[in-house]
């Protein structure tokens, strides 16, 4: 039996890079479909085979480090630079849409009415929901925190209760802001403050989700007794992000929902 | 009636407890034993027979989706002749 004499992960060959690229083109081309001409199949296509790739390559993921062993410590360096590249990467992304906020909002047009709120909008009263969604994010930075010093040290239980409250307090989150979005005065198509206002607040909307279920992923694999006190990268990954989703709802309640009313 | 129930509770605890400490044992060292095998397999197909049905199942989806890509763009390409 050949084995290496270097630290590095030469991974196997792997079908999931092509069915990725495949839900991408059907994802994509099933969105221009759906909007001429009314048809959804494409689109959903697309969705499953994204779901079904994800699936399987972290599960991969997970085989290879957890029960083959891989994960050396170089190899967990290039996965911790891997992650925070992507965060930063998203940090970017969210930096366009606080751009455009600010663009309109520095400087409203005559057709705002010169102000902003522009007229006619009623903004959301910021020390209502909104600052009880920030209590409930700064919280779950708090018990994010308690279940990463309770995986170290070794207190199986902790870390299971503070993950699983970590986890709810993003649930939370999401219900809060779900019936705001419900109960709104305004809509998405109420001008540059909608349009502002929604993507910025959807998109982090939807990065709470995916670090909810990261989180929870997080949670499946601590009660299959995955981690360890040293080796628990899975875990950080899922705590690093949810820390960037507080970041940004913190950029976004200051600026978005408090100065910006 | 209060007696019940302070039996159903011990039962259910016992009960409980004694399944739960069943479910969350350790299975990392099988897992580890499986993963390590030298079959020749690849990280995808290693699991056994469910790792295979999933792959199929995702593959036939990927090459149906590849020709009805092709097919939907090619047909919405084309200039329709209204009757």
């Amino acid at each position: 039996m050949a084995h290496q004499a270097h630290a590095y992960h030469m991974v196997d060959p792997s079908p999931w890079p092509l069915t990725g690229a495949i839900a991408a083109l059907l994802m994509t081309s099933g969105l221009a479909i759906w909007f001429h001409f009314h048809s959804t199949v494409l689109m959903t296509l697309g969705l499953i085979l994204l779901l079904l790739t994800m699936y399987q390559w972290w599960r991969d993921i997970i085989r290879e480090g957890t029960f083959q062993g891989h994960h050396t410590p170089p190899v967990q360096k290039g996965l911790r630079y891997g992650m925070i590249l992507f965060i930063t990467s998203e940090v970017f992304f969210f930096l366009g849409f606080f751009w455009a906020f600010y663009h309109s909002s520095l400087a409203p047009t005559p057709e705002l009415g010169g102000c902003w709120p522009p007229t006619g909008i009623t903004p959301l009263d910021p020390f209502e929901v909104p600052l009880l969604n920030t209590a409930v994010l700064l919280a779950s930075g708090v018990t994010v925190t308690w279940a990463h010093h309770s995986i170290m040290e070794g207190e199986r239980k902790q870390a299971i209760q503070s993950l699983t409250l970590t986890i709810l307090l993003g649930l939370y989150f999401t219900a809060l802001q779900a019936t705001e979005y419900y109960e709104a005065p305004f809509t998405i198509a109420d001008g540059v403050y909608g349009s502002t206002f929604f993507v910025a607040t959807g998109f982090h909307g939807l990065h709470v989700i995916i670090g909810s279920t990261f989180l929870a992923v997080c949670l499946l694999r601590q009660v299959q007794y995955h981690f360890t006190s040293e080796h628990h990268f899975g875990f950080e990954a899922a705590a690093w992000y949810w820390h960037f989703v507080d970041v940004v709802w913190l950029f976004l309640y200051v600026s978005i929902y408090w100065w910006g009313s | 009636m209060f007696r019940h129930l302070r039996t159903l509770q011990q039962v259910s605890r016992r009960t409980l407890s004694s399944s739960a400490r069943r479910q969350l044992e350790n299975k990392v060292p099988v897992k580890q034993k499986l993963f390590q095998e030298d079959s020749g397999m690849p990280v995808h197909l290693k699991g056994g027979t469910t790792d295979a049905l999933l792959y199929r199942a995702t593959m036939a989806l990927t090459v149906f989706g590849c020709g009805y890509v092709l097919y939907a763009l090619t047909d919405a390409a084309l200039p329709k002749k209204k009757d």
